[in-house]
């Protein structure tokens, strides 16, 4: 632990550079957490508001328009998918909503309540009226119910795909959050949507499933088509609809990895040089400890030590900063709704300071070579 | 018999490639263990170069080195780096004190160099900076002590390990009168007590004439080897009394010639057995 001791005094001795590049690192570092965690909290927020409350992996009749027969073989090769978290058989048809002179098409989900809000979750987003899917009743959304000037109670008079007008409830008004869902979805109950398609008990228009991660929405897909149950089924997926999203996110992410892996090359840049500079500085002392007998290799590590030293710190107050910057970026924006929460991760922040750290262990692989080459009769002849 | 520390055998050593300095060419000289020598010569004779060799410092280009038994011709850095811990203490002319370090720190190194640890190592540091009346001081940044204090410290780390050998170059080059009779009193008594070997680099022959020995170096080869003895006043114009072979010699035979430096040497005679 000599190297150790005299890499403290050395770094001790020069308050002020070491400071400086403990700040260098430390910037890096923070710059590092915030874009890092901003970047990635911006893309959970958009995925969520994209395709969080719908459904990612869709089985449904080749087709058009055809029912697929629920069976229990059809269940079950849901179930056996361990990435599925919910997979909700539904019914869907299109209406035309006429009142007066007023017409408007409406695309209506059937289902059961409890189980579309463990993908939609309507129950979580009601902004009038109650969640509630019973016999007669629909639920529709606030821009739509605005525009007609409906309100929990009232009457949906409509134009079903057979010509025939009906009439429904209005339980609830919904708000997704999105215009397009808010002005032209509504759920009914199940059994309401079978009888305007047609349907039996076990036919559904398609079973909408949602998987741990968005991302391997493409492997469950490929898997559930292999299975038997799903054969002659058409097996859809978010990410092959959402081709535009998908690249606006790689495109974000491969700009966010770029600035990151500059703003470390410059941290590195930064400490290789002070290094390096205060590698010359004790060019004597190093001469004076070889004389002594101090090994190469042992003299090597004291800037090595350093560098673990100014990289431990650097990076510690870096990820303080880059947290900090985070809170403040929160705080700031705590009264805008556009605003996205930022959600710091443990692993990136540990992979942040771990990088922190290696990246100036590197930076001292220079002085820490020219040091090991360095002979005392160098500095003794020189004296 | 004496036994022999330390046998530069045919010693070389030259500088470049394409223009060939010789720097040192075919020393040859035994150094006995407790021996108290000088090596003068003028400024660009070799004498420092010598020095170097021998500390295990510069690697010949031709000849060997044996110290303490040990062949050093095939020594690696690292294994020449650890005989220097372990054998040789260096005082230079410039204290080379670290001062980054206090000075109990900087007496402590080549200890902690060797790998022990401080609390194994305090005792005998206190007893070094004791033996150099530096007690008090250890506390103080090697920057805060005066030019003959700061070589005191140099002195007491080059003796912390114990070593079989001190070599100094120019030690006192940088000191005043007062302080360079107070190190050289210095060396003679820690050569006498403690019967560790010195080999001093000076230009200054009247320092040189109070050691034991004198080895004279001219354009880099040993015009002569003496012992006891006084040079002629003028180096290199003619002969000195007693001059030996080179090789080391019978030591004793010429220490009773002359000089005061008589009572001295019969007692660094006592001291060298150990």
């Amino acid at each position: 632990m000599l190297s150790f001791s005299i890499a403290t005094r050395f770094l001790r001795k020069s308050p002020m550079q070491s400071i400086l590049i403990a700040a260098g690192i430390a910037i890096g570092i923070g710059v590092q957490v915030f874009l890092g965690s901003l970047i990635t909290s911006l893309q959970t927020s958009l995925v969520d508001q994209t395709i969080g409350h719908s459904p990612q992996v869709i089985v449904q009749s080749a087709t058009d328009g055809q029912a697929v027969t629920v069976t229990p073989a059809l269940k079950q090769a849901f179930a056996s998918q361990s990435q599925v978290t919910t997979a909700v058989p539904t019914r869907v048809f299109s209406a035309i909503y006429r009142k007066g002179k007023v017409s408007a098409p409406l695309q209506f989900t059937g289902g059961d309540l409890a189980q579309l809000d463990t993908i939609y979750d309507i129950s979580g987003r009601m902004s009038a009226g109650t969640a509630r899917l019973g016999s007669g009743d629909v639920l529709v959304g606030k821009d739509f119910a605005a525009k007609n000037g409906l309100k929990p109670g009232g009457t949906l008079p409509l134009v079903l795909p057979s010509g025939k007008a009906a009439s429904l409830t209005i339980a609830g008004v919904f708000d997704f959050g999105s215009a397009a869902a808010n002005s032209a979805t509504a759920f009914v109950d199940g059994s309401y949507a079978a009888g305007v398609l047609g349907y039996g008990g076990d036919q559904y228009s398609a079973v909408d499933a949602q998987v741990s991660n968005v991302f391997d929405s493409k492997t469950v897909a490929a898997q559930l088509a292999a299975d038997p149950a799903v054969k002659g089924l058409r097996v859809t997926e978010w990410q092959a609809q959402n081709n535009d999203l998908l690249s606006a996110l790689k495109s974000q992410s491969s700009s966010s990895y770029m600035i990151q892996f500059f703003v470390l090359i410059a941290v590195a840049l930064g400490i290789a040089s002070t290094l390096a500079i205060s590698a010359v500085q004790k060019t004597r002392q190093i001469g004076i400890l070889k004389a002594m007998g101090m090994k190469d290799r042992q003299t090597g590590r004291i800037f090595l030590w350093q560098a673990v030293i100014l990289g431990v710190s650097g990076a510690a107050v870096g990820v303080v900063l880059g947290l900090s910057l985070i809170a403040a970026f929160t705080f700031a924006g705590r009264n805008s709704a556009a605003l996205f929460p930022i959600h710091p991760q443990v692993a990136f922040i540990v992979v942040s300071f771990v990088v922190g750290v290696l990246v100036a262990m590197l930076s001292s692989l220079i002085p820490s070579r020219r040091t090991t080459k360095l002979d005392p009769i160098e500095v003794i002849q020189g004296g | 018999m004496a036994e022999v520390l330390l046998a530069a055998e045919g010693l070389g050593k030259t500088y470049g490639t394409t223009v060939k300095t010789v720097a040192l060419s075919d020393v040859s000289f035994e150094l006995q263990a407790a021996e108290f020598a000088a090596v003068i010569g003028q400024s660009g004779s070799g004498k420092s170069t010598l020095l170097n060799l021998i500390g295990l410092l510069d690697t010949p280009t031709s000849g060997r080195i044996v110290i303490n038994g040990h062949d050093t011709a095939a020594a690696t850095r690292m294994r020449r780096a650890a005989l220097r811990n372990d054998l040789i203490g260096f005082v230079f002319q410039f204290h080379y004190l670290l001062p980054e370090f206090s000075v109990l720190d900087n007496v402590l190194m080549p200890g902690r160099i060797a790998g022990v640890g401080v609390a194994k190592l305090k005792p005998r540091a206190e007893e070094v900076l004791t033996l150099l009346g530096l007690e008090g001081l250890e506390s103080k940044g090697a920057n805060d002590l005066s030019g003959g204090q700061k070589q005191r410290v140099a002195i007491a780390r080059a003796l912390m390990n114990r070593p079989a050998l001190v070599l100094a170059d120019e030690p006192t080059g940088n000191l005043d009168t007062e302080n360079t009779k107070a190190v050289y009193e210095l060396f003679r008594r820690i050569n006498q007590e403690l019967g560790t070997a010195f080999v001093i680099v000076t230009h200054d022959r009247a320092v040189a004439q109070q050691t034991d020995r004198i080895l004279e170096v001219q354009d880099g080869r040993l015009l002569q080897d003496v012992r006891n003895a006084y040079l002629d006043p003028a180096p290199g114009d003619g002969h000195t009394r007693d001059e030996t072979d080179g090789g080391g010699g019978e030591p004793g035979g010429v220490r009773a010639a002359a000089e005061p430096g008589g009572v001295r040497a019969a007692a660094a005679e006592a001291a060298s057995p150990e």
